[in-house]
């Protein structure tokens, strides 16, 4: 029995220390983020890999209760593939909530919201998965479309440099790339990533005439025309 | 053979210094590539091979979805059967995204980029599926043309040499080597070829036998060309002779480009030669004009703008549209069927709505303005091509309405429906002439839509109508 006691104690302690700091952290956590983004864009190579080791380093959420994250995860991605989003996002926060050091959960929190067209919350979840896992380059690649979605060219520049930075596999994520930036019917991601792959001196070829939207505005006639999607097939990196 | 080892023995110390450093992945491949292009090139096999060895040595890079892949590969081997390299390039880079370690789609996106004269493209995807695949043969002759191609001549004979020493088919990968030493080869590859040849029966003989697992990959096809098609309609000749047909295609598209009035069929034609011949006046409209109707793509502050319809009405590539099109635009790019360019603007008038463009995309012909304008027009058939809302090549039929004058300037009403987008494109008649430019609509109301009369067009002075070259629209043209 006080061998029990023995052990709460530092838990309960422990508990007590970090909550308070949460909402610190993760405005700290987003500052990394984006110094990384900026740092990225300035090709600040040191710069990306202190601020990087920094976000590694700093405390990491506790999980609440894996097995039911993992479950919830599986339920998510179920729900994705049957294009069921808002079934998804309930499962992917509930993923996220039971279990807050899953960077995959995060992520694919990132992708529903993004798919849904809640920009700043998709921003938010990726970011949160990055502080996770700086070297995530999936995530980095998913933020760069959110930011492509923003128009916000630079910070979207930013989020692409880190997505090859930290691809597994370099020339795959420059043909990726090299696709973006010529089949790429949106003018802000097209450009962030021919800028992109020029800052890391890659071959590139800017297209003359840029790439057509797929689907103008087309839909059923008693369904108002959604937000022009682009056509670039864009696989992750 | 000390000073051989002792040359090995630095090498591997520059190697293993150079893998402590910060190289990227790519870096240190080619590091090794280049030491084996090295090697071959001093007929050093026992050098080829340590560097071999040593590629082979690296991490692979992790295994993709074959599944996925090989629809998209299929898709690009075909399309190079068809002589359509960008399509190709498309599957090819699909096909290698979805799987990234398979060495025989590097190699085939490699030569796609080759056929495209994208150099750089080409080396860096030649190199990385050598890293995946050190001694397919195919890839080494890629990487030897586009060094040859570059005016890399020691290079391009080092790389030659090596396709040489790990093809499955020596004689028929010496006759390609013959072919690519031929004097209408550029210089280096000239150089790099005949080196090779004569590095070759040497290097056949010193080639080791591989090892039967420490190889990741070998090549599965004994063609060098392993699974590329020459394109089709080239003489059989060529067929066989792999890359130099490849060559030889695009010295083809290279002369009939410095002299448009050799061009046997652009690519919208030779589709068009194809397809069953047709009395539909509609179809031979749609396909005689397509080619010559033009997308304009305006961009702002670096960013895409706006866009609109043209058409070619000059052999030396003037197009007419609207000025509202082109109206605030800091640069302009046209697409004309297959060809794109940039364009700037030669004159422009606010009434009549017109611009005159100037680009780069020279043809043999173009549309012709028709000038009548009297009610004899009304009630004849006319055809519009144009873009709208991006849909690219649009195709709407509906007759002439009436005769209106709006402003001083005399336009044609139609009914055939244009949307924005439209804006710029060509009213034709069934002759194949243009009778007016697609200008305007009346948003109330249906189908009520204006073009800027040809008359009104000529009469502008807004260019020499003299310029327009066409050919008579012939049954199946």
């Amino acid at each position: 029995m006080n061998a029990r006691r023995f052990l709460l104690a530092p838990l309960l302690a422990a508990w007590l220390v970090a909550s308070p700091a949460t909402a610190q952290t993760s405005e700290q956590n987003r500052f990394y983020i984006q110094q990384m983004i900026e740092q990225a864009a300035a090709n600040d190579s040191h710069g990306v890999t202190s601020t990087q080791r920094v976000l590694e380093q700093s405390p990491k959420p506790t999980p609440i209760d894996p097995t039911r994250a993992r479950a919830a995860l599986q339920r998510g991605q179920a729900a994705l593939e049957r294009s069921e989003l808002e079934a998804a996002l309930s499962a992917f926060q509930q993923a996220g909530q039971t279990d807050p050091s899953n960077t995959e959960a995060f992520n694919y929190l990132g992708l529903v919201y993004r798919k849904l067209d809640r920009l700043a919350e998709a921003e938010s979840a990726l970011q949160q998965a990055l502080a996770l896992e700086p070297t995530r380059a999936v995530a980095w690649f998913q933020l760069a479309q959110v930011y492509g979605l923003q128009r916000d060219a630079r910070r979207a520049l930013g989020a692409l440099a880190n997505t090859y930075r930290f691809a597994q596999n370099p020339m795959r994520a420059e043909e990726i790339l090299r696709n973006i930036a010529e089949n790429e019917a949106a003018d802000t991601l097209r450009n962030a990533a021919l800028a992109t792959l020029r800052l890391y001196r890659l071959p590139a070829e800017a297209v003359l005439v840029p790439p057509l939207p797929a689907n103008p505005g087309i839909a059923p006639l008693n369904i108002p025309p959604g937000p022009v999607r682009s056509r670039a097939n864009r696989p992750s990196p | 053979m000390k000073p051989r080892l002792a040359t090995l023995a630095l090498a591997m110390l520059l190697a293993s210094t150079r893998l402590t450093g910060a190289a990227g992945q790519y870096e240190t491949i080619d590091y090794y590539v280049q030491q084996m292009i090295v090697q071959g090139d001093a007929n050093d096999a026992a050098g080829v091979e340590t560097f071999r060895e040593q590629l082979e040595n690296l991490g692979r890079p992790e295994a993709g979805d074959p599944v996925k892949a090989r629809p998209f590969q299929q898709q690009g081997l075909e399309q190079l059967t068809r002589d359509s390299p960008k399509e190709a390039l498309a599957a090819f880079r699909q096909a290698f995204i979805a799987d990234p370690a398979n060495p025989e789609i590097a190699g085939q996106l490699g030569q796609t980029y080759l056929r495209l004269r994208r150099f750089k493209e080409a080396e860096r995807l030649s190199v990385y599926a050598l890293s995946l695949a050190p001694t397919q043969s195919a890839t080494w002759l890629v990487l030897g043309e586009v060094y040859g191609q570059t005016g890399d001549p020691l290079r391009a004979g080092g790389a030659l040499a090596n396709a040489y020493r790990f093809a499955k088919d020596p004689p028929q990968l010496a006759e390609q080597l013959r072919q690519l030493a031929a004097a209408n080869s550029p210089e280096a590859l000239r150089t790099g070829a005949q080196k090779a040849l004569q590095l070759g029966p040497s290097a056949a003989n010193l080639k080791p036998p591989l090892p039967p697992t420490a190889a990741p990959a070998t090549d599965p096809d004994p063609s060098p060309q392993a699974g590329i098609p020459a394109p089709a309609g080239t003489p059989a000749a060529e067929k066989t002779a792999g890359t130099s047909s490849v060559l030889g295609a695009l010295r083809r598209r290279l002369e009939t480009l410095a002299n448009p009035a050799e061009v046997p069929a652009p690519a919208a034609e030779s589709s068009l030669a194809q397809a069953p011949s047709t009395d539909d006046p509609g179809q031979r409209i749609y396909r005689r004009s397509i080619p010559l109707t033009c997308l304009i793509v305006t961009f702002r502050n670096g960013k895409t703008d706006n866009l609109g319809s043209g058409l070619l009405v000059s052999a030396d590539g003037l197009v007419i549209t609207n000025n509202h099109v082109i109206d605030k635009a800091d640069n302009l790019a046209v697409r004309c069927g297959e060809r794109e360019s940039a364009a700037s603007v030669r004159k422009r008038s606010k009434e009549p709505d017109l611009a005159l463009l100037a680009t780069s995309l020279k043809r043999g012909e173009s549309f012709v303005l028709n000038e009548t304008y009297n009610q004899g027009l009304i009630g004849r058939d006319v055809f519009v091509i144009g873009n709208p809302y991006g849909l690219e090549g649009t195709f709407s039929t509906g007759v002439i309405s009436g005769l209106r004058e709006i402003d001083g300037v005399r336009y044609i009403q139609i009914s055939a429906p244009i949307s924005p987008g439209n804006s710029g494109g060509p009213v034709i008649l069934r002759d194949g002439t243009v009778i007016g430019i697609a200008a305007m609509g009346l948003k109330m109301g249906q189908n009520l839509n204006f073009a800027i009369a040809s008359a009104e067009v000529i009469a502008s002075g807004l260019f020499d109508p003299a310029r327009m070259m066409s050919r008579p629209l012939g049954r199946d043209q």
